[in-house]
């Protein structure tokens, strides 16, 4: 493994993006590091009108940890966001609403925003998954082809840095 | 409801269903039975009276629309499925546009070519003409999409409305990334414009495939 590791820490650590090394050495999409273990890595495939991709994974981490960044080489996008898409429920209960109660505008209205850091439950497991925690590629160099690899750097505050190849699917 | 076998495209089906979305798609499950009619058996959220949004109109922004103001409705014997979202959204959007593109592509053909979806963009500045049609193009066939745009924020605000949906701009980041709240489930409208079924965010293909049989089959719409 040889890639420069790009440590965003902090926001103005981040505004140097850059810092990615060649994407040579990944290997295989599950990766280890002490007991902490990656699995179904995967990236959204993108459209070539697309500047933003997403990648998600399921990290198994016993005894707990916390993401604390993630990052891509430069040859893919410009920089990494641990993101978490945030939403309300479009409704309470039933499969049924009686339209004479109020609509309410924002109703099943979803964002996203950026997080710092994600915790891994001391028992267990997080994953990344669509609607939920998700990195974020912004700038993306080219789109995302069906069954490319992109090379995700994962920080985590125990387990220190993990590579994993994230397969592109649709 | 989430133990059926299911092929490739959807075996993360499940998996994809954030968790705060599972208790609700278990009470949608749970109440699904009453008095017989076509909405009783639908797996996504129907509304008594259904909400109607005939009048609303926009400039349809595809090859096939030329820019012109287009109802978003269906065809006489078809339904439009109306999203409301933006092509910078690297996450829920796709997720939601390439679930129904699953659905529609395992619907029979003679029922397929009846539905159109209509994705409404909440970000008409970044989202020109030529990035939304390129976008709706990677997950539909040409002629089968809609790409209504209007850079009046309250034409935009009116369409958004008529469907009991919103949008909110963010705010910039230090790169001048914004992102946009929006309401995030797709409203399937029949030719008269009401609106037969929601599908809220995280609803499996499956779902949304047997709801579309059910509207368009034998006693569904266009069989009177």
């Amino acid at each position: 493994m040889k890639k420069m590791m790009y440590m965003a820490a902090t926001a103005a650590a981040a505004l140097a993006i850059a810092g990615c090394g060649s994407d040579d050495g990944s290997d295989g999409t599950t990766a280890a590091a002490g007991e902490t273990s990656v699995s179904d890595a995967w990236a959204r495939v993108t459209t070539p009108t697309q500047t933003t991709g997403a990648a998600y994974m399921t990290i198994e981490s016993p005894g707990g940890d916390t993401l604390t960044a993630a990052s891509v080489p430069s040859s893919v996008a410009g920089e990494a966001q641990l993101h978490e898409a945030t939403g309300e429920e479009p409704m309470d209960s039933g499969g049924s609403m009686d339209s004479t109660a109020p609509m309410g505008s924002g109703e099943g209205m979803m964002g996203m925003r950026e997080v710092d850091h994600v915790v891994i439950p001391a028992d267990g497991t997080l994953t990344l998954e669509p609607g939920g925690y998700h990195i974020m590629l912004l700038d993306l160099v080219k789109p995302i082809e069906p069954g490319a690899t992109i090379p995700v750097t994962l920080e985590l505050e125990k387990a220190g840095e993990i590579e994993v190849d994230a397969t592109a699917e649709e | 409801m989430f133990d059926r076998v299911v092929r490739r495209p959807r075996m993360r089906s499940l998996a994809r269903v954030p968790a705060v979305v599972l208790p609700v798609m278990i009470l949608i499950a749970a109440s699904g039975c009453g008095s017989g009619g076509v909405g009783d058996e639908l797996n996504g959220m129907t509304r008594t009276p259904p909400t109607e949004v005939g009048r609303v109109a926009l400039p349809d922004e595809s090859p096939g629309g030329g820019g012109r103001q287009t109802r978003l409705r269906g065809e006489e014997d078809g339904l439009m499925l109306v999203y409301f979202g933006y092509t910078f959204c690297p996450d829920v959007c796709p997720t939601t546009l390439a679930d129904l593109g699953v659905a529609l592509g395992e619907l029979p053909e003679e029922q397929a070519r009846r539905v159109k979806v209509g994705m409404v963009t909440v970000d008409p500045e970044r989202d020109t003409p030529k990035a939304l049609n390129g976008y709706l193009g990677h997950f539909f066939a040409p002629g089968r999409f809609a790409s209504f745009r209007t850079t009046d924020d309250d034409e935009l605000a009116r369409a958004e409305s008529a469907f009991g949906a919103s949008s909110k701009l963010g705010k910039a980041d230090r790169h001048g990334n914004y992102e946009v709240a929006h309401t995030a489930q797709v409203f399937a409208v029949d030719g008269t414009g009401q609106v037969l079924v929601e599908w809220p965010f995280g609803t499996p293909s499956e779902d949304i495939r047997s709801d579309l049989e059910r509207l368009l089959g034998d006693g569904g719409i266009g069989s009177a």
